[in-house]
Parts: structure tokens; C-alpha cells; sequence
């Protein structure tokens, strides 16, 4: 089975942010929580370049190794995906998390974070799918539908690609071959570096 | 004059504010890009100064559009680095100091059992703790315990309790947990203070203290040692676990229970480590301590529950205290012969 993975090709991303709004569009995300966020390095000066960041689906993810319920699991396409019943909102996978993906409805007093939001590589969560109850936690399940992500979907320079990790590679591999330079796949080697781990979901989750 | 002086404070200000805003936009302006830009002259195509950037997170021309604590982070490291000690060292070594520490203590009680009075009690009790000393101990205590049962769900759970009732009725445990503990923490965080204040006049190191170390208050051969109202080993739990590790635990707590004050990561990660940490240390003195106070020592335990103690408890246990109470010096809470009306309800 393909093995689901984000690539962002910083040399044609414009900053646009239609990733972001995609995102929060097809998911009605709550207001404060973000998904996907772009970066812009050297914004403003000569050799500007931009990054659509979400979760990254890691092979060795993290905030399913920190996260103290246990609440994460993983796909049989690479998808971390996690289950709001069991989240406490104590915050660890925002610690231990590279790319700043997993978000709170709220920063309150006392801990009150609410249940942890993220990046679901459009692939729902553990309710039936396509599930009212699954819209209503984790959004729009487009993987169940046969779709890929929104916000790669919708990408007008088709920087941000989302799907199986091969296919992109090979796209990604053409269009460097092609103009000759931005070759940094960037955040692979954080995400995708380490050897695949909690691969096989636990019982009751879907793949 | 005055004039005169208003002006120059107000370009003086400026200058300083103006130092301060300027530095890190001018610093951040030369260094990284110019690095970059030399870099590709002696290194075409190694990228590593742009990248420094992207992990820091300081350079004011890293921005994004989405509003949240540095969401202009494309990458933070650290939490590699959180994840490993608090899963590796913190969780493993941590976890094991408790359960040696316990398999200890049993093994002293089913080795030594409770450390008896040697002398029959003579029925003229002292008042040791006062009401007020007794509130903020149970405060502590109770506050101490929850934290520690909450804390123990939330880092250990996991391993040893998840595996047992299931993924449901552990989600509703550590949710409790989380909550008791947050809500609870700024509690014992008062009462520490409270400690302190309560019981500091008392816990002074003084000469014999160390005599009493040496030979550890005779808890392995049964010697007497004198002591005062607290002995060495209650003013080490007093200065080092009471005092220092509830300031650690306190602040770090608060660190971690208040992210609506937008502290960073790295903070947060520091904070949990540290907090966690002295919270294992914190509980294994507590076990000790706790023990000590009700199985272990006979007596000990109604000490604190109803203030008073037998006359012959406190002339084996903490003789120098003893004395000063005889002689009317106070030390304690009151004299014997009040402490004896006390009970006995006369009218003195």
C-alpha cells in the first residue's frame, strides 16, 4: 500500500496561502486553530523562498511516542492520526513535535487547552467514515472518497504535493532534473529519516 | 533647567529603546544573510546558515500570516531531544528509583517492623503540633498526594495502567488526572509556603544534628540519639525536599500550567523535564517520610493527627525537645501541664 507523504517544493511556492484557506474550508477548522501554516524565509529580501508546514505524518512520530493516553495511531497508508475521546489537551505532542503541527482551540489557565487538533492528511479520524461524528472532530475524510489532501489538491503552482511517497519523489525528481537546482526536500529527513514505526493501527482503528 | 533635563532623559530613553530594537534587526540583517551570500562563494549550493534560520526562528524576516506562539518555526529539534528524556531517562531510571524505593522501605519494615516505644506510655501526653501546624501539614499532605497519584497517571500510566483497564476508561482517568493535578498544583504550591513559614523557627541545623547523621538516629541499631523538636533527618526532608524541591516543582509547575502567558517550547520542554525529575526525587523522600511517620514509627502517626504525644514518646524520640518542653521553654506548642488540661478538659 502506498505510503502517504507531504512535499513542499520551496522553489514554487508563492506564499499565497490558498493551502491554508483550503484547509480550513474543506475541514471547518475552528477559528485559532491552523493546520497548515506557510513560512516565508528572508521575506522581503533577494532569495526569498516560501513553505506550506503541517503535520508531516513522521515514520517515527513524536507525539505518538510522548503523547501519555496513548491517543495516536498510525495508518496502513503512514497516516498519524489520533482520537479526540482519549486526548487529555495536555500539550506534550506540542512540545516534542518538529513542525509546530499539532494546535489547541484554546490556551487557557490551568492546562485548559481543550482536545488537540491537527493535520489529518484529509484521512478523518476513528469514526466510521465520512461519518457525521468524524466531520464534526476531524473534518472532511477525502482519502475515503478516493481523493487526495485539499490543500495539495488546490495548490495553484503545485508546490505543495501530497500522496504517495513515491509518486512524489518521482514528480519532485523530474522537476529538479529539469531546471537544475532546489533539490532540498525539505523536512524529509525529520519526518521521513528514521525507519517506519507503529505502522500496524491497533485494534478498532481503520486503515 | 527642567526642561533641559526632561529632554535629555527623553533622548537618553530613546537611545536605549532604540539600541535594544535596532540590535536584533541589524544582527540578524548581517550575519545570516551575509553568511549565506559567503557561504555560496566558498560552498555553492551548502545551504546551512539559511536552515540555522529556519530551526531558530529569531530572524525577523522568517514570518508567516498564522498568528500562534512561534508558528514562524518551520523546525524545532529540541522536541527530539524533550522526547528522548522524558521517554528514556526521566520515564525509565525515574520509574524504577520509585519502585526501588519501595521495595526498600518494605524490606526494612519486614526486616527491622516498627520501631517501637521501649518504655510503658505514662498517659501525660504533650502537645506537639498545634492546630494551625497540623492544617498546613494535612493541607501539604493531602495536596502532595493527590499530585503525586495524578502525576504518577499521567507519566507512568501509560506503561502500567493503560495495558490493564483499556484505552477508554484510561482516557477518563488521565483526564481527571490532568485536571486534579492543574487545579490542585497552585494549591500545594500555597501550602508550601505555608511550610516553610510554619515550621522553619524549628528546622535550623544545629552541632548535634551531625552527631545524629553519623550514627543516622540510631534507625538501624536501635541507639538512642537525642534530637530536637524535628531531628536531622526531618530537617533534611524540611531544607532539601519540603523547601527546595517544592520551589522547583512549584515554578516549573506554573511554567507548565499557565500556557496562556505564550511561552515557547523550549521553555515548556525545560520546564516538563525538571519538573518531572524533582517530582520522582519529591515523591521518593515523601515515601520515606511517610512511612516514617505512620507504620514505621509507633506514635508517630497520632503525632500529627491529634497534636499530642506520650510523655515517653517524645523523651525517646526527640529528647532535647522533650527537655525544653519540662523546662517551660516552649519549643513545641505548650507546656505539659496545659497540654495535660488541654486533655483532660480542666479549666486552667
Amino acid at each position: 500500500m502506498a505510503r502517504m507523504k507531504f512535499l513542499c517544493d520551496a522553489e514554487r511556492c508563492i506564499e499565497c496561502n490558498g493551502c491554508v484557506t483550503a484547509c480550513k474550508q474543506e475541514h471547518e477548522v475552528p477559528w485559532g486553530v491552523n493546520r497548515r501554516r506557510v513560512v516565508t524565509l528572508n521575506d522581503g529580501l533577494p532569495g526569498e523562498k516560501s513553505i506550506s508546514v503541517a503535520c508531516m505524518h513522521c515514520s517515527d512520530a513524536p507525539c505518538m511516542a510522548v503523547c501519555p493516553v496513548d491517543c495516536f495511531y498510525k495508518t496502513a497508508e503512514g497516516v498519524v492520526l489520533h482520537d479526540k475521546d482519549l486526548c487529555i489537551g495536555c500539550g506534550y505532542c506540542f512540545y516534542a513535535c518538529p513542525f509546530g503541527a499539532p494546535q489547541f482551540p484554546q490556551d487557557g489557565a490551568f492546562g485548559l487547552r481543550g482536545k488537540m487538533d491537527k493535520c489529518t492528511f484529509c484521512a478523518g479520524g476513528p469514526e466510521p467514515d465520512n461519518s457525521a461524528a468524524e466531520f464534526k472532530k476531524y473534518g472532511r475524510n477525502r482519502l475515503a472518497e478516493g481523493k487526495l489532501p485539499a490543500c495539495a489538491e488546490m495548490c495553484s503552482t503545485k508546490a505543495l504535493l501530497g500522496g504517495d511517497g513515491d509518486v512524489v519523489a518521482d514528480i519532485y525528481r523530474n522537476r529538479v532534473l529539469k531546471r537544475g537546482k532546489g533539490s532540498e526536500v525539505w523536512g524529509w529527513g525529520t519526518a521521513y529519516g528514521k525507519p517506519e514505526k507503529g505502522a500496524a493501527p491497533p485494534a478498532g482503528a481503520k486503515s | 533647567m527642567q526642561v533641559f533635563l526632561r529632554q535629555w532623559l527623553l533622548v537618553m530613553l530613546m537611545a536605549v529603546l532604540g539600541a535594544v530594537a535596532f540590535v536584533p534587526a541589524y544582527a540578524a540583517d548581517t550575519s545570516s544573510a551575509q553568511e549565506q551570500a559567503a557561504r555560496q562563494q566558498t560552498q555553492p549550493g551548502n545551504n546551512a546558515p539559511v536552515w540555522r534560520d529556519v530551526r531558530g526562528g529569531d530572524n525577523p524576516y522568517q514570518t508567516t500570516q498564522v498568528r500562534g506562539v512561534e508558528s514562524a518555526v518551520l523546525v524545532q529539534p529540541a522536541g527530539e531531544t524533550w522526547r528522548q528524556v522524558r521517554n528514556g531517562l526521566v520515564t525509565v531510571y525515574g520509574g524504577w528509583l520509585i519502585v526501588v524505593i519501595m521495595a526498600m522501605i518494605g524490606a526494612f519494615y519486614w526486616w527491622k517492623g516498627p520501631i517501637k516505644l521501649h518504655e510503658q506510655p505514662t498517659g501525660r501526653r504533650l502537645l506537639r503540633f498545634g492546630a494551625w501546624d497540623r492544617m498546613v501539614h494535612w493541607g501539604a499532605a493531602i495536596s502532595f498526594i493527590l499530585l503525586a497519584a495524578t502525576g504518577i497517571i499521567i507519566l507512568f500510566g501509560k506503561h502500567i495502567f493503560l495495558p490493564v483497564i483499556g484505552y477508554t476508561l484510561f482516557g477518563w482517568l488521565a483526564t481527571l488526572a490532568k485536571n486534579v493535578h492543574n487545579f490542585v498544583g497552585p494549591v500545594f504550591a500555597f501550602c508550601t509556603i505555608l511550610m516553610f513559614v510554619t515550621f522553619v523557627k524549628d528546622n535550623f541545623p544545629k552541632a548535634h544534628d551531625l552527631k545524629w547523621l553519623a550514627k543516622f538516629g540510631g534507625l538501624v541499631s536501635g541507639e538512642h540519639v537525642p534530637s530536637d523538636r524535628f531531628n536531622a533527618a526531618e530537617k533534611v526532608w524540611f531544607w532539601l525536599g519540603v523547601t527546595l524541591l517544592g520551589i522547583v516543582v512549584s515554578v516549573t509547575g506554573f511554567i507548565l500550567n499557565f500556557p496562556n502567558f505564550e511561552q515557547g517550547r523550549a521553555l515548556m520542554q525545560q520546564a516538563n523535564v525538571i519538573h518531572a525529575t524533582a517530582a520522582v526525587l519529591f515523591l521518593t523522600f515523601a515515601l520515606s517520610h511517610i512511612y516514617l511517620g505512620t507504620v514505621g514509627v509507633e506514635g508517630a502517626y497520632q503525632a500529627m493527627r491529634t497534636g499530642y504525644v506520650d510523655e515517653v514518646w517524645a523523651k525517646e524520640h526527640h529528647e532535647f525537645w522533650y527537655q525544653d518542653v519540662i523546662a517551660g521553654k516552649g519549643g513545641g506548642a505548650a507546656s505539659p501541664a496545659a497540654a495535660s488540661a488541654l486533655k483532660e478538659g480542666w479549666k486552667t
